[in-house]
């Protein structure tokens, strides 16, 4: 872990998250170390000025691009500055920084280019249900594809970094689906995580957004079968 | 010339005077302005020469030729609206990948007036005459 502190990047993408930013800033740092980035995602309250006290280098996006316009625009900053390791984890409290190590010597013992932190207790039966569905037509076999707690290696960075990656709209299987496209590997490492402290999820909130999401992605996974096929190939 | 061939010639000159009109104020962009001038110059024709619609009928073996203008229309709209569609994801990409680095270089902008405020001030700023246009 210390070999890597000076060439990882922690990139929290944040938006009105002024209540708990600071805290996870200073809990990464001590956990970690390394250079800590917020993302801070066009928002109404103080987040920016709360994680610069705390330390962060802060981006202040002057348009709402979502969670994953924000997290990609840390990876943008990863790959400019020529970091070896990305980690991405959300400021509202739900993931644990000091998970943090945990998650990236087990990611190095895997030997994967992309590691995701899920937390399969905390789904609910229809989420279970859903992410059972994207597997069968993706052939995914990750439990929690929302989940935001990653690592992400050089190559994944430069993957996620390029411009086919920008019209996603989530950091889930669109974004999956693109790195085993360029042929990365994903693991998966079981990590405790608490619930959201402020709201529940902005995907699973109503159930029009929901068939929103399910009929949005579908239509990802549908225009990109075969690609898969062909990275095998390559 | 009936009546019928009135109302569509008129309808034509008035469209492709607007669209002029529009192209000189650069309300419209160079290649719009090309697909709308052969819209309203399809009007003008069909509604000044409507045998042209029965020779084409002829030719294709469509035996009720009113529709063909409704047919190759709806078509056209399909077409248009599907080159909308897709400028407009890709100006999304590009605005996305704009704001994105607009974000990077502001925060590489503030670091530098941090490391070098001497630099940057504006007060030390040594003038460079830039070339005259034309020489080399």
């Amino acid at each position: 872990m210390p070999d890597y502190a000076p060439n990882l990047l922690t990139v929290i993408p944040a938006r009105n998250e002024a209540a708990t930013v600071g805290e996870i800033v200073r809990r990464v740092r001590a956990a970690v170390g390394g250079d800590v980035l917020v993302v801070n995602d066009a928002s109404d309250d103080d987040t920016s000025a709360r994680a610069r006290q705390a330390g962060a280098v802060v981006l202040d996006l002057p348009l709402r691009l979502g969670a994953w316009g924000a997290a990609q625009t840390g990876l943008r900053y990863a790959r400019r500055n020529r970091y070896a390791v990305a980690l991405t984890l959300d400021a509202d409290g739900q993931h644990h920084p000091e998970e943090l190590p945990r998650l990236v010597s087990s990611w190095l013992a895997s030997g994967a280019n992309v590691a995701i932190g899920t937390f399969p207790q905390r789904l609910s039966k229809a989420k279970r249900l859903a992410w059972r569905y994207f597997h069968l037509i993706t052939g995914i076999g990750v439990q929690d594809f929302t989940s935001g707690l990653r690592v992400y290696d050089r190559r994944a960075i430069r993957a996620l970094a390029a411009r086919e990656a920008s019209l996603l709209d989530y950091q889930d299987l669109g974004v999956l689906m693109l790195l085993r496209q360029r042929g990365l590997r994903l693991a998966e490492v079981p990590t405790p995580m608490s619930q959201r402290r402020n709201g529940g999820s902005r995907v699973f909130s109503s159930w029009p957004m929901v068939m929103r999401y399910m009929l949005h992605t579908t239509v990802l996974c549908f225009a990109q079968i075969g690609t898969a096929r062909q990275a095998a190939r390559a | 010339m009936n009546s019928v061939q009135v109302t569509a010639a008129i309808v034509g000159v008035l469209l492709a005077g607007s669209i002029l009109l529009l192209v000189r104020r650069t309300h419209l962009h160079g290649s719009h302005a090309l697909w709308w001038l052969a819209v309203a110059g399809a009007i003008l024709l069909l509604g000044v020469f409507p045998p042209v619609i029965d020779w084409v009928g002829r030719l294709t073996g469509i035996h009720y030729p009113p529709v063909i203008p409704i047919i190759i229309g709806i078509g056209m709209i399909l077409v248009r609206l599907l080159k909308m569609d897709i400028d407009r994801s890709r100006s999304e990409r590009q605005l996305r990948r704009l704001t994105q680095k607009l974000a990077i270089l502001e925060q590489e902008l503030a670091q530098l007036r941090r490391d070098k405020p001497h630099r940057l001030s504006g007060k030390g700023a040594k003038v460079i005459p830039l070339p005259k246009s034309g020489d080399g």
